[in-house]
Formats: C-alpha cells, structure tokens, sequence
C-alpha cells in the first residue's frame, strides 16, 4: 500500500513540476546558507566558508538529478523527456527523420506482409483437432510419384491391417451439377468415409454428420452442404435439413451444416458426400488409383513408426497382388506438410528475401543515426562535461532510434496491409484460393518487436561510436578531423547494404531470367484466342455412352455455328490444368509386359477438331474425324511424338495395334497418326507419352470445351453458354477462362516470387545509393579543408574527383564482394523455382555487380563533384 | 584526509527516522550535522542521498514537513516524525536490533578467523 502510495506520489509529481524545482531549490539555498553561517561561526572567513559548504554539499546539479530521481518514476519521466527531446530533434532534420524512417517504413512493411503470410501457411496450426497426428497416407511408386492416390482396395486392406492409426479415412474431390428444382449449378464436392468428420474433430453447425450405415453401398444419398451454400443459396433457412435436392440428377437429402469457414484441402468445397466404399467387392481389377487417403495416429505412435508398419502392409499387398502392386509402397506423410510443401520453397525464399531488406534497411536506418551522432558529437561531448552520466546519454541515443524505428514499424504495419493485399493480386491461385492472411496481434507483435530491436540495436552503434570517440576529446575535435571512427563504421554499413543489395539482386535476377526462359517455351498449342470451359453431365441422366456423345457432338455443332467461332472441340483433361488419367498399354506383337514394367502413357480422350483448334501441329498419318466418332467405328488412336520416340524406337508408328488398360473390354485398335508434343501440367515439365482415344470410345462426361474465337474469346463466354442451355436447360457450365490463363497459371509462382524479389532488390538498392551518397557527402564536408589545400597546391579537379570517387567506391566493391560469395552461397535455395537456368549462372552475376557498381558510382559521382569544385579560399577559410 | 564511511542507503532512513524521534523537528541541514555529530564524525552524510531519502520517507508517510524559520531566522523546511513514522521505527529499530543479535552471534560462537 505504502509503496504505491509512494509510487502515485511520485507519478503525480510529473506534473506539476516547476513548483517543486523551486522548492528543492530554495532548500538547497537554505542548507547550504545554514552550512556557510555555521561555518563562519567556527571562525571561517565568509569565502573560506562557502568554499568549504560548496566542496561539502557536493555537486548541486547532481544532487538535485537524484532529488528528481526519486521524486518521479524516473524511467518513465526521462524517457518522456528523451521522447520529446528526440522528436524536437527529428523535426528539426526533417530530410534525416524522413529517410530513416521510410527505409525502415519499408523494410517493416514488407517482412510483415510477408510474414503474414508465410505464417498462414507455415506457423499457424491446422483447423482440426490435435492437427499434429493427421498424417495423409499415399501409395507411392518406386522411384517417382512419392504422392500417388491410392486404390479402394489397397485402402480398404490398410485400413483392416494397420494398428498405427486410430481410424482411417478415404476422400477425394469432385465437381457435380447440384439442383432444388429451381436452379442448378455446378459445385465443388468432396466425397469421403463416414470416419474423416468425425476423426477431424469438428463438430457440425446444424444437423449432424454421415452415419457407418449412409456410407455403405447402396445407402440413400445424403450430403452435407457448407455454410457458405447454406447462406448463399438457402438463406440460412433453419429448415433446410432435411431438404431434398438433386445432385448429379440423383434425389440426395441434407442432413447437416458444416461450421462457417470449414474445408479439408479445398477450400472452394461445398458439398459432402458419402464415398460408399463396398468391402466385397474386388476394387484392384475394376478400377484404378484415384482416392486420397488420410489417418489419425494413435496417441504414443510416431510417424515413422506408422510408415514402418504401413511399408510392411504394402509388401504383404505388392505380394498377394503383384500384377496391381509391384513396386507400390505406401507414403506416410503429416497432414501440414502435405499441404505445405509445394509452398515451402518459395516462402522460404521470400521470407529470407524479406529478412535480407529488412537488414538492408537497418543498416541504411544505422547508418543515417551514425551520420547524425557524428555531426552531433561537440553537443554530446557538452552534455557529458556538464555532468550527464553516460548512460543517460546512450539512453537518449537509443530513445531517438527507438521513437525513429516505432515510428516506421507503424507506417510500416500500415503498409503491409496494402501490401498483403497486392500480393494476393498477385498471387498464383493455389496460394491465393486456400489463404486467409490476417494481421493479427502475433504479427504486430512481430512488427513492434522488429521496431524495437532495430531501435536499440541500431541505437547502439552510434553509442559505440561515442564510446570511441572520447567525450573530452570530442570537445576539442573540430572539422579538421579527418573520418575517425564513425567514418569506419559507416564504410562497414554501406558495405553491408551493398552486400544485402547484391544478393537480393541475384536472386531477382535469376527468377526474371527463369520467367523469361519459361514464357519463351513453346507450350506445343497455341493458346490465344481460346475459350475454355467445363460440363459435367449427370451420369443418371446420360446412363447410354453414346447419349453423351451426342450431347458433346450437337453441343460443339451449335458453338461451331455461333459468329465468330472459328471452330471448336472438347478434351478429357485439359493441358496445363493439372491432373490427367494415366495407365498401362501393350503393343499387339510384343509378349506381355513383366509385373511393374508395363507401359505406361497419359490417357486423353477428344472430340474430333481437338488437334486443330489447339493448333497441335500433326505430324504422321491423321487426326480424328466425325467419323471415328462413333460407337460402331473400330478403335483407333492418336499419340505423340514422344510417345514414338519412347516406345518405337524409330519403327513406323503407323497401323501399329495397342491395347489400353482403361476399360473392362479394351480392344487393339490402329494409330493412325503423330501429333506434336504438348507440354506436361507445366511449361517446366517435359512432356508425357501420350494416347488420344475419340469421345465415342472412352467415354467422358466430365469434358473441357476448348472454343478458337476469331476475336476475344471471353466475349464468346455467354453464347456459348446459352448455347448448351439450349440443348439441356438444366447443365450448369463451369470455369469459363481462357486458355492464355489457364497456361499462365501454370508458372504464377515463379512470376509471383520474381516480382517481389525484384521489387525488394529495387528497394535494397536504393538503400545502398542513398548510404552511398550519404556517406560520401559527409566525408566532402569533413575532407573540405584537406581538398582545399590539395586544389592550392596544384590538384587538378578530375584528379580529386578520382580520388574521393576511389575512396567511396572501396567499400562498395568489398561490399560487391562479400554480396557475391553470398549469393552464390544463397542461390541454391532458389533451385526448385528456376528453370532454364543455373542457380549460378554467369550472366546474373555479371550482370549484377555492374548495375550495382553503376549507380554506386553515381551515387558517389554527385558528391565528389562537389569536391572537386571547392574553392581553396573558401575551404581554408572556412574554419 | 580523514577515511570517512558514507552511509548506507538503508541505514540513512532509519538514522533519520530516529534523529527525528529524539529531536522533534528538525530540517534537512540539522538531520545532516546530527548524524554526524552522533557518528562522531565517523560518517559523512552525503546531500545527494539524504535529500531524496528525506523526500522518499515523506512519501511514504513516514515523516511530515513544513517551511518554517530556523534558529538563525532563516527560511528553511523542517521535517517532523508522523505517527506511521513512529510505527515504522519501531519496527525497524526491532528488525536492525534482531539482524545485529544474529551477526553477533556468528562472530561470538565460530570463533574469530586464525
């Protein structure tokens, strides 16, 4: 009680100071005058007396501090005084305060933006129960494809055999027309085992989830919806469980809601369906890999206890199924990695990029603090002479940093709201689709944090600074000093920056370089001018093959006709979208392929027209007709160029018969001709062995639209639409875009990690040319007398521009130096987003030091000029 | 130059306190000369502790002041104990006699160091 008594006495004794000044002050006067009164009686002279009083009572300035001391809370007193002191300082060197605070505005913005957004992905847990035990469960072929869906059957035989996990669940991702009668659409859909909700530890926000008994074969359908399509479509009608609506134009019933914001792996989900998985029936001869798989530990189980017994399942299956299995093991992988792991590389990089700036920027912000303690030294040598600790001093050195640093760490947190949300402009969608970036208090705290430290940090250098330079000897030091300690240190920061600078400009200039390389590839079509879009047809009501066949043939005849359609045609999977169907083959004539060494291509099916509207050049024999389009004609095929390159080995691939591995009958049927190569899922991957069957003959209801438009083809968007409404007013279409986008989302991620390196690199540059500058001109204005006499003894003024050219440029080039064995060092990261091109590649590191060094050299040249127009009078009189 | 003792922080405020108990009102020169005087000059009172003791003790409550006319006719502040004051120094004056007893008694029974 006592104390805080003291304490809001003393709190109170903030304010209202000048009244208490006076009063120690008078009682000092009194003390002391009893003391010299005192002293006279014991027969002192008057002078003798005080002199004696003074020596006694000591220093009064110092006394009185400690008075105050005691009198105030001290820290928060001096502070608020070293706070006001420093931003009467800052205003008056509005130029210095302006640029340090920007550089660290910058340098704060940035990393918290991109923090934010490292931090979604990569720091903040999972929105599932104990996420840490969730590990997805994949079948792996040895040597590539560590993440292979897996088969039903395998799972099943998992799920039976393994004693690691708690339960284990199968799911995988659909789109399906979803209808009330009213209005149909086209939505996302996830269909999973009863077990996934319930072992994700999520709780339904109406009704309830799936039952054991709905997710057995043959059970009525029943779905989940998501709380977006509960509020968007139903109006967050309390009555929708139990609603009756038809998805793939088969009755289903809703029977819960999921919680607001819920989503496993895809976000855009909107439907839960049951998988409805049958035990008896023998999964390994229908039908092939296409589930995804995913479990919970059991609590004591680690990761790599749960692979080991999983591997061990595996071999029992690879032995009892050897045709299905050789070479198939099983990869345990935590649920977060999964999801993170494509993201990794280029977060990281990012975040190391946003690390180098901030540095960049502290070493520009310590720099411009040296510069300032520099010019400030004769004050700070006078405060000390007058009695101020040293302590307080560096105090109110670190105060200044410390106000200059939370004042950018603000405007810097403010930026980085805008900042995030460019990036998520910018963003490849498979970022942008599954983040909620927030900046939320951690990450303030971050920023604050980052503030402070650059504050008292970078306060601190010029401290030491003023520890060198002694404070007695900073009184007699004048201008004519040549750079003394500060100046060795400022030649340190600049050389610093320039180092971060090279560095981060390296890596900009090698993702500009793999950019250019990758938009220089040739895709193997021709995507402008194409439209693309995708109809699902609903198999219950298109149950005959052949019914949707026609559909596609009448859809494509009416879009053929539509102006400005130059022709059109539909594919399986289209190129550059991700995902494709893969299988094994046999060429007629050849014995049997040994178990695990089949022949293996990608699988796509087309309508006739596909090879032309693409602009997919044909190389051999012929392409799909109308005519082969037919159920009655005999299966014939299209492959690719590396397709006869992999497994013909110059034999003539024309009227060779194969065999495909795609359906329960699969007949040889002839190639009749050679197509160019197109591109893998990406323009960095190398194309795949590759067969094209006719629509008629591997039959799709779930096809893309590809539409060539003799203009702009989005403004084909809604003819087209209209034009499948007028066959079937109830098929939804989905994902209208083009093709140019659909190929450009393929390297979004590089572009997206080149753009912002390369505005970092920007940043960071400037940063050195401003240290540069900086530190040039300040060592003209110190050297002016020294030039001054150099220029009256004959120098000519190319001779000092040299020479102060020369000795700013000293520190850039170790700085150039030292950047580069970083970046070399540093490069390799980068590896996984090049492409094209080394991560050490000579022309970067080139290239870089001599855009560097250029504006080095300008930002020196600008200063040095001045120098060498010093007049040798006015130098030498300057004094 | 005569070895004198600055005094501790701790013990200032318990001089004080009991300064003030023997002499009633005093101001801040008179509690200095006193200490002194009472140390026989072994200890020097340092202003730049007292002052802010003398301030610290009165914002505890511990001890009151006033401006008054001091015996010389001048202007100065005395300070007198409050009744808190006079609580505390009991307390305190029992807490310093306990602390030397058991000092007294480390010296006393382990013998003096050979």
């Amino acid at each position: 009680m006592r104390r805080l008594r003291g304490f809001l006495l003393r709190f109170t004794g903030l304010f209202g100071r000048g009244r208490r000044e006076r009063e120690i002050a008078a009682e000092f006067e009194s003390h002391f005058e009893m003391h010299v009164a005192d002293n006279i009686r014991r027969g002192m002279t008057e002078e003798d007396a005080r002199r004696h009083a003074r020596l006694k009572f000591g220093a009064v300035e110092s006394a009185k501090d400690s008075m105050r001391d005691a009198a105030t809370v001290v820290a928060l007193e001096t502070t608020w005084r070293d706070f006001r002191y420093a931003i009467r300082g800052l205003r008056r060197n509005p130029g210095f305060a302006a640029a340090a605070i920007l550089s660290l505005a910058l340098g704060i913005g940035a990393s918290v933006a991109i923090f934010s957004v490292a931090d979604s992905f990569l720091l903040r847990p999972l929105p599932y129960r104990d996420p840490e035990s969730l590990m997805m469960v994949w079948e792996h072929h040895t040597g590539h494809m560590p993440r292979n869906s897996i088969s039903p059957g395998n799972f099943l035989d998992w799920k039976a055999q393994n004693t690691a996990f708690e339960s284990m669940a199968a799911f995988g991702d659909a789109q399906a027309p979803f209808a009330d009668g009213e209005r149909v659409e086209e939505l996302q859909t996830q269909y999973m085992s009863a077990d996934l909700l319930p072992m994700l530890g999520v709780e339904p926000w109406r009704g309830r989830f799936f039952t054991r008994e709905e997710d057995a074969p043959n059970a009525a359908n029943v779905i989940l919806i998501s709380y977006r399509l509960w509020q968007n479509w139903f109006g967050g009608d309390e009555n929708v469980i139990g609603r009756r609506v038809q998805l793939r134009a088969q009755p289903a019933t809703i029977i819960g809601v999921m919680p607001p914001g819920f989503y496993f792996r895809t976000r855009s989900t909107d439907v839960w369906e049951t998988l409805n998985l049958d035990p008896s029936r023998n999964y390994r001869q229908t039908v092939g890999r296409y589930l995804m798989g995913v479990g919970r530990l059991r609590p004591g189980v680690t990761h790599d206890a749960a692979q080991a017994q999983m591997t061990t399942i595996a071999q029992r299956l690879a032995a009892a199924y050897p045709g299905f299995n050789t070479d198939w093991g099983v990869n345990v992988e935590p649920l977060r990695e999964s999801l993170v792991s494509e993201l990794r590389a280029p977060l990281l990089v990012l975040l190391g990029a946003v690390g180098l700036l901030l540095a960049a920027a502290c070493a520009n912000v310590a720099n411009l603090l040296v510069a300032r303690y520099t010019s400030r030294r004769r004050e700070m040598a006078v405060r000390a002479a007058i009695g101020a600790g040293r302590a307080r001093l560096i105090r109110q050195l670190i105060t200044e940093s410390v106000t200059l640093s939370l004042a950018g760490g603000t405007l810097g947190v403010i930026a980085s709201r805008w900042i995030v949300l460019g990036l998520l402009a910018l963003a490849p969608l498979d970022l942008s689709r599954n983040i909620s970036v927030q900046v939320d208090y951690r990450i303030l705290l971050f920023a604050i944090g980052v503030s402070v430290f650059t504050g008292v940090f970078f306060g601190l250098a010029p401290s030491f600074a003023a520890w060198r330079a002694d404070a007695s000897k900073g009184l007699r030091e004048d201008n004519r000093s040549s750079i003394g300690g500060a100046g060795r240190l400022r030649a340190w920061l600049v050389g610093a920056e320039v180092a971060l600078s090279v560095m981060l400009l390296a890596g900009a200039g090698l993702l500009f370089r793999s950019l250019a390389g990758l938009q220089d590839v040739r895709p193997g079509l021709n995507p402008t001018r194409v439209l693309t879009f995708r109809v699902v047809l609903p198999s219950a009501n298109y149950r005959d093959a052949m019914k949707r066949t026609e559909f596609f043939r009448r859809a494509l005849e009416q879009i053929e006709r539509l102006p400005g359609v130059e022709s059109a045609s539909a594919v399986s999977f289209l190129p550059f979208n991700g995902g494709s169907a893969g299988t094994d083959f046999k060429f007629s004539g050849r014995p049997p392929a040994k178990p695990g060494e089949g022949l293996a291509a990608t699988i796509r099916t087309v309508m006739p027209g596909y090879f032309e509207t693409l602009a997919i050049p044909l190389k051999a024999g012929r392409v799909f007709t109308a005519a082969d389009n037919t159920a009655q004609s005999p299966y014939r095929f299209v492959v690719n160029e590396t397709f006869v390159e992999k497994y013909l080995h110059g034999e003539n691939p024309l009227s060779k018969q194969i065999s495909v591995d795609m359906d329960d009958k699969n007949p040889y049927g002839e190639i009749i001709g050679v197509v160019g190569d197109v591109k893998g899922d990406a323009l960095d991957k190398d194309p795949e062995p590759t067969v094209y069957y006719i629509h008629a003959h591997l039959n799709y209801t779930r096809m893309t639209f590809v539409v060539r438009a003799a203009g702009d083809p989005m403004a084909l968007a809604e003819p087209t639409r209209q034009a499948i409404r007028a066959i079937d007013a109830s098929q939804p279409v989905a994902e209208m875009r083009t093709m140019d986008s659909v190929v450009r989302e393929t390297f979004a991620r590089q572009r997206f990690s080149a753009l912002l390196l390369g505005g970092f690199s920007l940043v960071s540059l400037l940063l050195a040319a401003v240290g540069i500058y900086g530190v040039m001109a300040y060592s003209v204005t110190e050297r002016t007398r020294e030039i001054g006499v150099r220029v009256a003894l004959g120098a000519e003024p190319a001779r000092i521009l040299a020479l102060m050219i020369g000795n700013g440029m000293r520190s850039v080039v170790f700085g150039a130096a030292a950047g580069i064995a970083g970046a070399l060092a540093l490069t390799g990261l980068l590896r996984s987003l090049l492409f094209g091109v080394g991560s050490h590649d000579a022309a970067t590191f080139i290239a870089v030091p001599s855009v560097l060094i250029a504006v080095a050299l300008v930002a020196a040249y600008l200063p040095a000029r001045r120098a060498s127009r010093i007049n040798p009078m006015e130098a030498l009189r300057a004094e | 130059m005569s070895k004198k003792q600055d005094v501790w922080q701790g013990t200032l405020a318990l001089m004080v306190l009991r300064t003030l108990e023997m002499q009633g009102e005093m101001h801040g020169y008179g509690i200095a000369r006193r200490i002194e005087q009472v140390s026989g000059n072994r200890l020097m009172v340092n202003y730049g502790t007292l002052y802010p003791a003398l301030l610290k003790l009165e914002q505890e409550g511990y001890i009151a002041s006033e401006w008054g006319v001091s015996e010389s006719n001048r202007k100065a502040k005395f300070y007198k104990l409050t009744r808190a004051g006079q609580g505390q120094l009991k307390r305190e004056a029992r807490q310093w006699a306990a602390t030397t007893d058991v000092i007294a008694r480390f010296f006393a029974t382990e013998g003096s160091p050979s």
